[in-house]
Order: structure tokens, then sequence, then C-alpha cells
């Protein structure tokens, strides 16, 4: 998943940008005085979290206020409330727009098309997964191209507003929209809705976007993210920065809050398929790890020195398993396994809970070698499997082990 | 799609170039791709025009700077078919565009394995290839084996593609391309073989999208049976059934659907594109998806024999929710649709585990827990004797170490060796005690060794001005070079014979005392049989020299035993190793090797290998210090035997080098110019004058 942004950096930097319309708005802290001048033009406002959760997730802290003594109270409330089990960034209160029809617009990559494509709806407004197929229209666009105002007022007319002023205004906007996607980089970009008026006014008045993180416009895009609250431990934190800072080598973890298995897994599909497997035999995983693609050794190390330093205190068991490698040399990626294994054992004492292994590829039978001699040094039980093993069943034994392990009273530990 | 069919993608004849060649995936992959079916035609690299990618025993690839460039130099009949893309992500649509633009109606098919490549950039190219008529699989694809036409593109089947590829029916498309030799392997365990291999990488955009390769691969005669590796994410599958399900007699398929545990739990999978993105694209909708095709429950183990009724009922394939159940599931579809095998089942999938020490855990372990060690197979058993079961000595592992060491670092503040601080060395150790930690990796265990090893550097600094290495010195110093030239000379001027020869000692004893149970050197009590090691060397030597003499030819002496100098006596020593020997004698000190050089000498003698006891040189003197010191890093595995065996030519090196500075300070001080000239009234020719 790429980097995400809210509504609220949509109203500070990219509505303006790019001349979308959107509501007024404020930011806690704001002073009293301001929320009472602004609720006095405004007549009422919508008090929101800055957090990156869909609507459904943000139902029950989203209220409309008309008090200003109330919205300060709420504004407070809502920035401190966690929403969906993050914590909001802050709290925002937007003008309220009146509205006879609300259009839902989306910009995305498409695998059908395998092109980016706009899906639009006149049933916005609602979280868009409840709204029937049959109410949305959804058309490529040309990469090259891009979206034109007679292709994005055909696709309104289709999804059932018809050809007019309102129609040309609202795809002018759609225009809009695309230009930002474009121009920032962006995977998708959802607004949610479009607040019409029969008198014409637009406005875009709710907005998520993903970027493509590998999109060389991300990478420049002349103001810096919000850094929203995360709930992610300090490992996944500190893995995420390290896979980011290369990308020599992969070094994704996602945290599963498991307690048994420190799992090093290598390869995409081997990484899903061993995770699942364990997770079905029970071997309850610490993490999902893929740490394929040919790692250079001191990539390796620092990605498997961080791994030991969050988690090998607290399990029973380390998994190190691949399938038959096609490009990663397998002699040293284990080598520097095994080297910050011994740094570890060096750092915090013997640790003696079993290590099992399997792999293939080049290197393999060097890689052992170093690998079977650390852990002879360190004193830890472990089983080698070469590639004449199917992945799947070794992680099914991994399971089985690391169960009786912490049964046996924390025994192997 | 522009193939008719899935030799279309690739086929024995065409013809390979790759981008970014000379890049470290690139250049290796396309070396062994060379070596496996030699179709790498050429490569091209910008700023690396005229340079060639070596292939050992094969072809070597030659390097051009733009596509534009390989076309002009290539005769046509050379043009590529095909191109891998190893471009870095920023790169990739230049290079595809410039090879579309300048392609001449020769490419037809584009790999696009790089990683990382935007979404946006992914689309483009989709347009890119269809305007220019050409085919796209990728990005992050890691390519396509024809296993029946023996050719690959890409990086499918590793460094040993014949290992997990055999001839057969089974079209393997698999979102992972570690997956496709997996899923190839496990099948080889059903009697099936593999004719086509894809990987499709797993970015959000699939360029080549399943529906396409199923047509192919439903059209192809060599084909009987489709295994598909599919990830959540995208409506590939939906698709390609949606194409499918109208077909009167489709070919089986057999599919196993991956990550359906991260639905209820919010983390991303490995690759790009495995994010669930609506409707029918999660793991668990992509199963009901093929179930709903096939007609018939996802595969049960236990069920197995149930299962070819049901799939002879109805004839399109099945599920499996375990990566192994592919080999009873692909067997029960062949029984069911009297799908011949390729070939005789390998043996059954199961645990087969290589090494196993559970130590005291195996007491308290169920039965089912501690397997027994199976059998290895070939090529690795003869790897793992060579790697793993030899007694000493650590395995290496290589990497490009340009701009790397780990044995010196520098954070701009403070130099190191092996992580200990210079500063701190200077103000603790001796020159002695940091040679060894920068030639050892570690410092010495004992400090008598430090002690020993300063007297082997003075011991090499000279025995007198005839020496060929302080000759060197001398020649140079004569000729007028300042002081690096004439240590340079005084290096250049040791070699196997002088000075080297400790190097052969060191891989002698290496060779004695590998099989023993040595592990302390300076245990006298804990010895080997040294009489039984010297009386076996003997025998050996003497049947060698008896086969190199019937032969004619000359043998190997016994190195470090014996010098020009001392060796008058019926009994001889080199008055340099006698110090050494004294000194640890004084000190009561033991050296193993030492013992069994001294044995040697006289064994020698009395196995009547030689007239004489030859006199222990200084060479082996130093040697055996030496080997004393690496001994227990190589038994711990912490050092190479290539570098214990380089370890006594260094020493020499080191204290000749300084010895050879001394004879030039004194040959530049009293020295007359050109005085090393030999006069030509005492050289003699000994040709005869031709004109």
């Amino acid at each position: 998943m790429g980097a995400q942004i809210g509504e609220l950096t949509f109203l500070e930097v990219l509505a303006s940008r790019f001349k979308i319309p959107a509501p007024d708005f404020v930011v806690e802290p704001v002073r009293q005085s301001d929320v009472k001048r602004k609720l006095a033009d405004w007549g009422s406002g919508i008090v929101k979290p800055d957090v990156l959760a869909g609507k459904r997730g943000k139902a029950g802290t989203v209220r409309q206020v008309d008090d200003y003594h109330e919205a300060v109270k709420l504004l407070k409330r809502v920035a401190a409330k966690v929403v969906s089990g993050q914590q909001p960034r802050t709290a925002y209160m937007v003008q309220t727009v009146p509205a006879d029809l609300e259009v839902f617009s989306a910009i995305t990559y498409n695998s059908r098309y395998l092109a980016p494509s706009l899906t639009v709806s006149t049933k916005g407004g609602v979280d868009i997964e409840s709204v029937d197929e049959a109410d949305k229209v959804t058309v490529p666009l040309n990469v090259f191209r891009g979206l034109n105002a007679y292709q994005a007022s055909e696709a309104l007319v289709k999804a059932g507003l018809p050809e007019g002023k309102l129609n040309s205004k609202l795809a002018l906007c759609l225009v809009k929209q695309w230009d930002m996607f474009s121009a920032t980089g962006m995977q998708s970009c959802e607004i949610n809705p479009w607040r019409v008026t029969e008198a014409g006014a637009v406005c875009a008045c709710d907005f998520k976007a993903t970027f493509d993180e590998n999109n060389i416009k991300f990478r420049d895009l002349g103001f810096e993210l919000p850094e929203y609250p995360t709930m992610v431990d300090a490992f996944e934190e500190e893995m995420n920065a390290w896979a980011a800072s290369s990308h020599q080598g992969q070094a994704h973890v996602a945290d599963l809050g498991g307690k048994l298995i420190l799992p090093m897994l290598f390869g995409g599909g081997a990484s899903t398929i061993v995770i699942e497997t364990l997770a079905q035999a029970g071997g309850d995983p610490m993490f999902l790890s893929d740490f394929g693609g040919n790692p250079p050794y001191e990539r390796m190390k620092k990605t498997a020195e961080i791994c030991l330093r969050h988690k090998l205190a607290d399990a029973s068991l380390l998994l190190i398993l691949g399938g038959k490698a096609n490009n990663t040399q397998i002699d040293i990626t284990f080598a520097a396994i095994a080297d910050a294994l011994q740094e570890w054992v060096d750092d915090n004492g013997p640790h003696p809970i079993p290590v099992v292994i399997g792999r293939g590829g080049p290197g393999l039978v060097q890689g052992f070698a170093v690998m079977k001699k650390t852990l002879e040094n360190l004193g830890m039980p472990y089983v080698f499997f070469g590639p004449d093993t199917p992945i799947t069943l070794v992680a099914s034994y991994a399971a089985r082990l690391a169960k009786q392990c912490a049964k046996a009273n924390g025994g192997a530990k | 799609m522009i193939a008719r069919s899935l030799s279309g993608l690739l086929k024995k004849g065409d013809r390979v170039a790759v981008s970014n060649i000379t890049g470290r995936e690139a250049s290796k992959v396309s070396t062994i791709s060379q070596q496996y079916c030699g179709n790498v035609v050429a490569g091209w690299a910008l700023g690396k025009s005229g340079k060639w990618v070596e292939v050992p025993g094969e072809t070597s690839i030659p390097v051009f700077g733009q596509f534009d460039e390989m076309l002009t130099q290539l005769p046509e009949n050379r043009w590529p078919t095909k191109i891998i893309v190893y471009s870095p992500p920023d790169a990739v649509y230049g290079d595809v565009k410039e090879a579309l633009e300048n392609n001449r109606g020769s490419v037809r098919t584009v790999f696009v394995i790089t990683e990382n490549v935007s979404i946006e950039v992914t689309s483009k190219l989709r347009r890119l290839a269809d305007t220019e008529g050409v085919d796209i699989l990728g990005c992050n694809t890691l390519g396509v084996i024809n296993v029946h036409d023996k050719v690959r593109v890409g990086a499918v089947g590793g460094d040993s593609p014949n290992e997990t590829f055999r001839k057969g029916s089974a079209c393997v498309i698999s979102n992972s391309g570690n997956m496709v030799n997996t899923v190839a392997s496990y099948l080889q365990s059903a009697g099936l073989g593999v004719s086509y291999g894809i990987s499709t990488g797993k970015d959000v955009n699939i360029l080549t999208p399943l529906k396409d390769l199923l047509a192919l691969a439903m059209r192809d005669k060599r084909t009987s049976m489709i295994v598909l590796y599919v990830e959540p994410g995208g409506v590939y599958e939906a698709e390609a059934i949606e194409a499918i399900k109208g077909r009167r007699s489709p070919k089986p398929i057999l599919v196993y659907v991956a990550g359906e545990f991260a639905e209820s739990i919010d983390v991303s999978l490995g690759h790009a594109g495995a994010v669930v993105d609506g409707a029918g694209t999660s793991a668990s909708g992509k199963k009901a998806l093929f179930d709903d095709y096939f007609g018939v429950p996802v595969f049960d183990f236990y069920e197995r024999r149930k299962a070819p009724k049901l799939l002879a009922e109805h004839r399109r394939g099945i599920r499996v929710n375990a990566l192994h159940d592919l080999v009873p599931a692909a067997t029960a579809l062949m029984s069911a649709l009297k799908i011949k095998r390729d070939f005789a089942p390998l043996r059954p999938l199961a645990l087969r585990p290589w090494f196993v020490e559970l130590g005291p855990l195996a007491k308290v372990l169920p039965r089912d827990l501690v397997p027994y060690v199976a059998p290895i197979p070939e090529p690795y058993a003869k790897l793992v004797k060579h790697y793993v079961t030899s007694s000493i000595g650590r395995v290496p592992s290589r990497q490009p170490m340009r701009g790397v060491s780990h044995a010196s670092s520098n954070d701009g503040a403070t130099p190191r060796i092996y992580g200990r601080s210079l500063i701190g060395l200077m103000k603790t150790g001796s020159f002695a005690d940091t040679v060894l930690l920068y030639w050892l990796g570690q410092p010495v265990k004992h400090t008598f060794e430090a002690r020993l090893f300063d007297m082997c550097l003075m011991a090499a600094l000279t025995n007198g001005p005839g020496t060929i290495s302080a000759q060197g010195a001398k020649l140079s110093a004569s000729a007028g070079n300042g002081p690096n030239t004439a240590m340079m000379a005084t290096l250049g001027s040791i070699g196997t014979v002088h000075g080297g020869n400790g190097s052969k000692a060191a891989r002698v004893l290496i060779n004695v005392f590998r099989d023993t149970d040595l592990v302390d050197p300076y245990d006298r009590a804990a010895a080997p049989d040294l009489d039984a090691l010297v009386l076996t060397f003997v025998k050996a030597f003497k049947q060698r020299k008896k086969l190199a003499k019937e032969a004619g030819v000359a043998y190997e002496k016994v190195p470090c035993l014996g010098h020009p100098v001392f060796n008058t006596e019926a009994i001889n020593y080199d008055p340099r190793e006698r110090v050494i020997d004294a000194v640890m004698g004084e000190e009561k000190l033991y050296n193993v090797f030492l013992d069994f050089y001294h044995r040697l000498s006289r064994g020698m003698m009395e196995q009547c290998a030689t007239s004489k006891v030859h006199a222990v040189n200084v060479d082996a003197a130093l040697t055996c210090v030496l080997m004393g010191i690496a001994w227990p890093l190589l038994v711990d595995k912490k050092i190479t035997v290539e570098r214990a065996v380089d370890l006594p030519f260094l020493a020499f090196a080191l204290g000749r080098v300084a010895g050879g500075a001394g004879e030039y300070l004194d040959h530049r001080d009293s020295g007359t110019a050109m005085d090393m000239r030999v006069p030509v009234s005492e050289c003699r020719f000994l040709g005869r004058d031709q004109d």
C-alpha cells in the first residue's frame, strides 16, 4: 500500500494547487474567535478527525455543528478520539455545503483495462461499495492523453446526469481531478461526494488518495506528506524505514502479532504460502516477511539484525525458509544471517531455540555450511531441509515443533 | 496479443537482447542463460559500448551503448526477436521506448524483469506495446522457459534450469517467479514435466493477463494440463474464467490460490499487486471463482480416492488448499482424464532433512518431530561432502567487494581493523599483534604467539646479500630507483621456490592433520600419533617418487626440508629454525607441527627416502608457528584454508621486504651507479651467431 492522504491535505494543499472547488475550513488548534467568525459566515460546519479511515470507520466522529462553543469542544474531543484503531493527526471543521445532488468520482489504475479509469456515480455521499454496480459507470482512460472534458461529460451522462451547464461544470472538475492524479503520481484518488447545488455550485466535500511510491512524480511533490500517528510497533517502523532506504533486495515485513515463530522468508510467493501454512497449522508467526530479491551481504545482515533485535528473545523457533531461488545467492544471505545471529548471541547471551531452515538456489551448500557451523557454535538445535522438501511441509513441521517447544513450558526457550 | 501460440512467446531460434546487461543481476543471469541455451545475442547499456559479458565455455555477449547502435552493428540475422529489460525502474520506460521505436520489425516480445516500476509507467508500456505491435510480459516477471526447446528468457530455473524442468505436458503459469520453479519441482513427484513455465509478474498491472496466456495454453499441443499459482489482487482470473467458460473441452486446470490469511488482518503481502482492490479480487473471492468454474469442491487429501470420479464428470480441473497437494491432485486429475504421465514419478513429497541436530531437545520431543536425516541428492551430496563435512576451514561467501571490507573501516574519525580501533591498538598492542589481527580477523589467543611471529619476521629479514630477494633490492638501487621501487624489486624477486615454499608446507600440514582430531596444536598430550602420520606420509612420498622416476618426470619434493647452505652434515639444521625451537623450549611451549617436521626429517632418512637428515628450514619453522596460530581458527571454521595457506608466504614477504629496504639503504649510500651490472666479459652466449 502506497502513501495515503486524506481530505485535510487536499484542502490545505492540493485543492488550491489544482483549482478544485472545495469548502472553507479551519484546523485544530484554532482560536475560539476564528471558529466563531467562520460559523457566523458559514451558518454551520462539520467537524471531522484527520485520520486515514473510510466513511464507515469515521462514522460517529463526524458531527455537524452551528454553535461555536460546541464546535471548539468537539474539535478537541474528536482530535483525541481513536477512530478504527487509529489516532487522528488532528481535527478540522469544514463549511457545510448544501447539496441537491451528490456525485462520486474515482480515478484509479484498473486491472481490467491495464490503464487508468474513471468511475462516477450520482449516488455519492455514501460508502461506494454499498452502491449498486448498475449505478456506477467506469470508463478507461488513455494514460498518455488523460481525461478530457468530453469524456468526463459522457461518463456523467451515462451515470444519469444529463448534458447541460451542471454536467459541464462537473466535467471540468473531473478533468482537474485527473490533472491532480496525474501530476502527483497517484495510484488512486476518490472524491466522495462532489456536492452540487441546483444553482450550479460544485464543491469537493470528501477526499482520499493513495500515491504510487514508485512514481518519480511522488518523490517531488513540493510538499511534505502529513505524518499520521501509527499503531505499528517499533519493529515494523524500523523495518519499513529500512525497506524504503534501498531497492536492493526486499526487506518487507508486516506484523502479525504472533508469539511463536520468527520467520525469515524469501520470495513474495513463498512468504505468502509459508505464512498461510504456519497460520493454518497453529505456528503463530510473529510477522510476514519477504527478504528475497538477492540482497547484498550488508543489506541482509542489517535486515536480520533488526528482526533478531526486536523478536528473537520472545520467539520459540527461528524459521529461515524460501523456495528454490533463481537469483538470490544463498551463501551471501546465510552468511549475513549467521553473522547477525552470532552478534545477537554475543550481545545477549545464549538462546538455544530450534532453528528450522529450508532453502534451494545458488550457493546453497556453502550457505548451509556457514549456517550449520554458526548454529553449532551457538548451541542452537537445528533441522535443515534442501529443495527436495516442499516448503509447505517444512512450514507445517516448524509449526508443530514450535508449538511443542512452547508447550514444554518454554523449555526450548 | 500478437503471439498465436506459447512458442510465439519463446522458442528455439529466438534471439535475445538484454538491457542494462552489465548490471549485477543481468550479467549473471545472461551468463547462465547463455550456458543453458546460448540464445543471448547481445546487450545494451549506456556508456558500456565495446564491453563484453564473458561467458565461460560459451560465446561471450557483446555490449552496445544503445539499442539502435546494437541493430546497426549486428548483422540482420543476429537482430534480437526478444528483449529482456533489466534497466533501473526510472529508466524502464525510456529503454523500452527506445528499443521499440528503433525496432526495425525485429522484436516480437518484451520481458520486463525490473521490480518497482510505477503503475503509470506500466500502463504506458502496455499502450506502447499495443501501438508497436509487440507482446510485453511483466513488469517484475522472472521470464519464461520453453522446456521442450530448452530455451529460456530471464532467470526461470535459477542457475540450474535442467534440475527443475523436465520435458512434459504441464504449463505452469505463476504470479510468483519462484513458484514457477517450486511448482515444477513438485510436479515431478506426480510424473509430470513442464511444457512452458511462465512468470507473469505480480505488479498491479500484469501486462499480459491470464486470459491471454490461458488462451495460448489451451491451444498448445504439448500442454495437457495447466497449473496456476494465483495471488490476490486484480480481475485477471475472473476475466480468464469468463473467457474459457464457453469452451467445449477446455484443458484441465490445477490451481493454488494463496493469501486468504491476510483478509482478516490488515497486512500487505510481498508482491506489489497482491492487494485486494474490489469484489472478487480477494483470495477467497478467487477461490470461489475457480471452485464454481470447476464444479467440484477443493481437493481433499483424505478423500483423494473419490476425486477421480468427480473430476471425470466435470473435466475442468480442481483447486488445492496446500501447495504440496498439487501432487496427489495432479495424479487424480491425470487418472480421471486419462492423461499420460510424462515419466515415472520421482520420489513422493516428504520431509527429507539434510542435517538434524536437536540436542537435548530430541529427548523430550515426540518421535515424529525428530526426523531422520535423509540421503542428500546429487549434485548436492558431493558439495556437502566438500563444504560441510570437510573437517576444517570456513566456507567463503562471495560478493562484490568494491569499496567494502571486513578487514578495515574508517568512520571519519577512527580507523579500525576488524572493528577494533587502530588508536587503541597503537596504545596497547604491538606491530606483530596488529598484523596478526589484520590477517586473521581476530586477536591471537596467546601472548606468546605474537612473540613467535615477531621472531619469524626477524628470521625472514635476510639470509645475506646473495639471496635473490636482496639482489632485487640492490639491483634496483644500482639502477637509481627510489625506496618503494627497491622494495617492490625485493617482493618481485621472491616466489614459490624462494619464500613461497612455506605455503606449500602449510598445505602439506593441513592435508596431514585435517582428518585427525587435533584441536589445540600446543597441547603435547592431545597430539595425534605423529610417528604414524610420518610413516604414512613418507610411504606415500616414496610411492610418488618411484612413479615419477619411472615416468621420467620430476617429483614434488617435501617442502621446507633442506637448505642450499645448511646441508653439509649427516644431520642438518637451519640455525634460524633452531633459535625459534630453542625459545619455545625455554618457554616450555610445544608445537605439534614443528614436532611433526622434526620427526619427518628423521623419518625420511630412516625410511630411506633420503640419504641424510635434511634441515627443517626457516620456512618450515615460520609455517609451523603460523599454522599453530591458525589451526584452532581453521577447526572453528573462522578462517578459510586458503587464508591459512597464504600466511607463511605473507610473513616471509613482510620480513623480507624490510630486509630488502635495508639492502637498498646500504646500496644507495655506498654503491656506485650501475655497479650491479655484469661486465660483458663475464657474459656468455649459448646460441650460434646467425649473421
